[in-house]
């Protein structure tokens, strides 16, 4: 890593307030990012991914609250600044890609209408420079015949395009940082490959970077450098994403890598889903969250949450009994045997 | 060619669609109900703004004499839907009564509207106790029946023309800001809100230029309706005579009331008005529920 981190992420912790009560989504989660690095978060549904992402951007729901933490970003911390303060941050220094590109767009307003939006606002560009600029944006993502299809509306543009647009649109301020929430979860797999190159091609350019929440571990192998396992609202497992893909160190990864259908597996090997349902939220976590699920399960598990303890250098894991380093690759070839 | 290139060409060569309006007003087109209810409120709007050309004469003007010794000399050849027991030409009154409903009915909707469309957005932008303040007035306003909301108004008012559309519009005001809230709170919670926020969009941007235009077209098909209602309540609060004043205005509730003692030998006189009545009200509702239809998101990008 070279030098100060673009934006540091210390200790958050966000919770809801429901019907039901208190939701604890977000705790205690830790991260830095430097400028031209891709950051992975991976992790299941209401683990915590968008909560996080929107946490640092200040735009949860009313019902949440940020109990603790600090993101410090240029040396201001996100999480203390008024609204104000984080709208001329937002879209101009870190922008954000929703996950679905069918309804992040405004069915009522023209393409051209949303991209020159993010330029108006943080560079008040007349309407001109930013029809120039909105047109060169929507060129730069692979649209064609760019000029015109700034006047179409949302319903015009296949799914892809609209993911085009989005990305178009969190481009155009160039943004140091740009958080990806499930850029190609709502695409279909073919498209998916040309956005994310589109993503990889775009941020490297401009040595942006990027944090790239996904349940895909696929798609989190190829771009990123380094990988959060994100679960119950707690990073299980960091490392490299080469380091932790050949040798997960904890059993909620390995459950994730097990589960997933490879090409490369004997015929006879089953796909080993990972038993039981996520951890339910309404509790303030006192165990580890993952030990009513886990094969690994010892008896401290139950007692108390494990701390994020490095065991190769660069590689942390929260567990009691961290999977031995060789299991993936020896359950892989057992299987394919 | 490249397949880029054809592409483009391709694109390039689709038919333009249109945004939200140009779409739903090409399925109104094609809405047969629609259709005839257009014709009808323009029928109802170029009498209105032509009665003088229109009407053959004075709807004030009366000549005793028609009256020939009885009440009322039905249709005739001189006097298509005959004369009233002033000796007016009904038609007349009728061709300028239009120009009266249709005053009103618009500007008490638009009171109604306007207030009911601020309140109602704030109420759901804002939501808290702002929201919790505007709802329990407009749900106590609503407890009160809409005519007799509408009466206690005109009687603090005092009658008139003016102090009518006044009564009415307040009456529409609780059922549009119920509506804009209700709206508001559905398309707030929308991913592209939320989209906008994060590219640092301000609140009253997002308010004005993604959450109300998407809000809107429920309020637009209550807004049509709402014009049948008010030339209704028009027509009940004349009829009740707390309408003009002056006997002679051509309103048409007000020239139901004055023929009800002449209903046995001259029905005409309530029949002429209204029948006139029906036409304008279900003009008006046949719009709305085509808009309704065509702005209908289900439907949209169909048709």
């Amino acid at each position: 890593m070279t030098g100060e981190p673009l934006l540091s992420v210390e200790d958050l912790h966000v919770r809801f307030g429901t019907e039901r009560g208190l939701v604890y989504a977000v705790n205690g989660v830790s991260f830095e990012i430097s400028a031209g690095e891709t950051l992975g978060i991976v992790g299941e549904s209401g683990c915590g991914k968008s909560v996080t992402s929107l946490a640092i951007l200040g735009i949860l729901s009313r019902n949440a609250r940020v109990t603790n933490g600090r993101a410090m970003f240029a040396g201001r911390d996100l999480l203390t600044l008024n609204d104000e303060q984080l709208r001329s941050i937002r879209g101009r220094e870190i922008a954000m890609i929703f996950q679905d590109p069918m309804t992040s767009l405004n069915p009522v307003l023209t393409i051209g209408r949303q991209i020159r939006e993010a330029l108006e606002t943080h560079f008040g560009m007349d309407r001109g420079q930013a029809d120039l600029r909105s047109t060169e944006l929507l060129d730069q993502v692979g649209i064609p015949s760019a000029k015109l299809r700034l006047k179409d509306y949302p319903h015009q543009f296949s799914g892809g395009m609209r993911q085009r647009a989005m990305i178009a649109i969190a481009l155009a301020c160039e943004p140091k940082l740009l958080i990806a929430d499930e850029p190609t979860t709502a695409l279909d797999v073919t498209i998916q490959a040309q956005i994310l190159q589109l993503l990889r091609d775009l941020v490297s350019e401009r040595d942006t970077a990027l944090i790239l929440i996904t349940h895909d571990l696929g798609v989190v192998a190829g771009m990123c450098e380094r990988v959060n396992v994100m679960y119950a609202g707690m990073f299980m497992e960091t490392g490299s994403a080469d380091a932790l893909f050949a040798r997960p160190r904890h059993p909620y990864t390995l459950g994730l890598l097990q589960s997933v259908p490879r090409l490369d597996a004997g015929r006879r090997q089953q796909l080993q889903p990972i038993p039981g349902a996520p951890r339910n939220m309404l509790s303030p976590p006192a165990e580890c969250p993952f030990a009513p699920r886990c094969r690994f399960e010892v008896e401290e598990s139950r007692q108390a949450v494990p701390p994020l303890e490095e065991l190769e250098s660069g590689h942390h894991v929260r567990c009691f009994n961290p999977v031995p380093a060789e299991e993936w690759q020896r359950t892989r070839v057992g299987g394919a045997a | 060619m490249s397949i880029a290139e054809l592409e483009a060409r391709e694109i390039a060569l689709e038919p333009g669609q249109g945004g939200l309006w140009r779409d739903a007003w090409r399925r109104l087109r094609r809405n047969p109900g629609a259709l005839i209810g257009f014709t009808l409120v323009g029928l109802f709007v170029v009498v209105a703004l032509f009665a003088s050309v229109i009407a053959p004469e004075d709807p004030r003007f009366g000549d005793l004499s028609r009256l020939g010794g009885s009440c009322c000399p039905g249709p005739s050849f001189d006097h298509w839907f005959g004369v009233d027991q002033q000796g007016r030409d009904v038609l007349s009154r009728i061709v300028f009564g239009a120009r009266f409903s249709l005053l009103i009915g618009v500007v008490s909707v638009a009171v109604g509207l306007s207030l009911g469309l601020v309140l109602g957005s704030i109420a759901g932008y804002m939501g808290g106790i702002v929201d919790g303040i505007i709802m329990r007035l407009t749900d106590i306003m609503l407890s009160i029946p809409g005519l007799l909301l509408a009466i206690g108004i005109v009687a603090m008012l005092g009658p008139g023309l003016f102090q009518i559309m006044i009564a009415v519009g307040a009456t529409q005001v609780p059922i549009f800001a119920r509506l804009m809230r209700g709206s508001i709170l559905a398309q707030r919670e929308n991913d592209f809100v939320l989209a906008a926020r994060a590219i640092g969009v301000p609140r009253r941007s997002i308010l004005a230029s993604h959450i109300l235009p998407n809000a809107i077209s429920p309020v637009i098909v209550q807004g049509t309706l709402a014009l049948a209602t008010a030339i209704i309540d028009v027509a009940g609060l004349g009829f009740l005579g707390l309408g003009p004043q002056d006997p002679s205005t051509p309103e048409w509730g007000t020239m139901l009331t004055d023929t009800t003692r002449y209903l046995q030998t001259a029905p005409h006189l309530a029949i002429i008005p209204g029948v006139a009545i029906i036409i304008s009200v279900l003009g008006f509702n046949l719009i709305g529920d085509g808009l309704r239809e065509a702005l209908d998101p289900k439907l949209r990008g169909r048709g």
